[in-house]
């Protein structure tokens, strides 16, 4: 017979796929509305807010890369 | 086993086409990626990722049939079943679990073969029938919560730069989601076909590795199949259910990512169908109820249904027409002459009428 129902690995599914996609939504997010804002602060001439703004983008990014990055680890390295 | 090897590549093909839709068809519809382009970056992508993990296609050959009954006639019977699924669901636009019908076609094919017996239940339940049943729903509520927190961060922003920046994090999750079908789907094919190998007693062992010709032309066949592009299916999945923004793409493609992402991690042979269609409506959902055609949701529920019993039904039929024939390839190969005679045939009346089955629609 087969082997019974991995109920752990079913609960890491369940708590794990929704966190993941929270990750990579707020990641994106901080990007798009970083970038959006920091256009707006340049072309109106608040170069200190626009620069804060790129920041925001500028985390968002990384945080969005380290997401994908860890993608590839998990289709890299399971046994 | 020739003929078994060439139809579970078929079946391979007529995956990869069939699924084409899960991995570009929201980024093809918010025009994120142009149609032929999404394409060509699944095909490749596809490829490269049947070649990323094996730990799927021995959870295929190991779990769901008894293995000391399956015979190569078994398995060519169940991707029979598997293929004939494929093509009635694409032709008529639904998306439909290809694993599932692979499944099905197997579980029926063994029952002609050996009656009960045959198909481990507790296998079919506890290492299929419910993980596909959580991965449509996780993933409808992770792309649903997904677009709500990317409509509360970017909701009051200019669309214009919004929607630009979300076309460009939808090229991002597409491919990170045909990479991810990649190392679930194609690993189906090399998990049939290594226990194809075992049937035969090419293979031993209690936990038999696919040798590397398999895992080299499972990843060929799904590419080319996805290069082919299921247009139908990627309409539906793209505008039918409802007209998705670039935001809701994005949410859509991330959300169904993430689950595959980490069924395959777990070793689970996931329904991408299932997870991507489950994210798009999640998203879709979300911002407004109304805004998805729940009557073309039904009928994709449907069909999600029928899929393990349709293919088990044909499955059987052909496992049965096969042993008339008795042991031999005589079955199997008649049987596969006559299939491919009339998918030609199919295939020839449609191309006389128009190129809506196999080129990309101007408004897709």
């Amino acid at each position: 017979m087969i082997a019974a129902l991995d109920t752990g690995a079913l609960r890491e599914l369940i708590w794990a796929a929704p966190l993941a996609v929270l990750a990579v939504t707020v990641a994106w997010g901080m990007v798009v509305h970083g970038a959006t804002r920091a256009a707006e602060a340049s072309r109106d001439g608040r170069g200190r807010t626009a620069g804060l703004y790129a920041v925001e983008a500028l985390a968002g990014a990384v945080m969005f890369a380290g997401a994908i990055v860890v993608g590839l680890l998990i289709m890299t390295t399971k046994s | 086993m020739v003929i078994v090897v060439a139809t579970a590549l078929a079946f391979d093909f007529t995956n990869g086409f069939h699924d084409t839709a899960n991995a570009v068809a929201t980024s093809i519809s918010t025009r994120a990626l142009a149609p032929r382009t999404a394409v060509v970056m699944a095909s490749i992508l596809n490829f490269v990722g049947a070649f990323i993990s094996i730990e799927v296609a021995a959870t295929v050959a190991s779990g769901i049939v008894d293995a000391e009954i399956v015979t190569t006639t078994v398995i060519f019977a169940g991707l029979i079943g598997a293929i004939s699924w494929n093509l009635v669901t694409w032709y008529f636009g639904l998306p439909s679990s290809s694993s599932h019908a692979l499944i099905g076609g197997v579980v029926g094919a063994a029952l002609a073969a050996d009656g009960t017996r045959a198909v481990l239940v507790d296998g079919l339940i506890e290492k299929v029938m419910v993980p596909a049943l959580v991965a449509p729903v996780i993933a409808f509520l992770a792309a649903g919560g997904a677009i709500l927190i990317t409509y509360r961060m970017v909701g009051r922003l200019r669309p214009g730069l919004v929607n630009r920046g979300y076309r460009l994090g939808q090229i991002a999750s597409a491919s990170l989601l045909s990479l991810s079908h990649g190392t679930n789907d194609a690993q189906k094919t090399m998990g049939v076909i290594t226990l194809a190998l075992v049937a035969n007693g090419t293979l031993s062992g209690p936990s038999p590795e696919p040798p590397t010709w398999v895992v080299v032309s499972a990843a060929t066949a799904i590419a080319l199949g996805t290069y082919s592009g299921g247009w139908r299916i990627i309409r539906t999945m793209g505008s039918r259910i409802f007209k998705m923004d670039p935001a809701q793409g994005f949410a859509a493609q991330a959300g169904g990512s993430a689950v595959l992402l980490t069924a395959s991690h777990l070793g689970f042979p996931l329904s991408t169908t299932h997870s991507i269609t489950g994210a798009v409506l999640g998203a879709g959902a979300a911002k407004r109820l109304s805004a998805v055609r729940w009557g073309l949701a039904g009928n994709i529920l449907v069909a999600w249904v029928l899929t393990i019993p349709a293919a088990g039904i044909v499955g059987a039929l052909t496992y049965g027409l096969s042993a008339i024939f008795g042991d031999g390839a005589l079955g199997p190969l008649l049987i596969a002459v006559s299939l491919l005679a009339l998918m030609a045939a199919i295939f020839g009346k449609r191309l006389r009428r128009g190129p809506a089955l196999t080129t990309a629609p101007a408004d897709a």
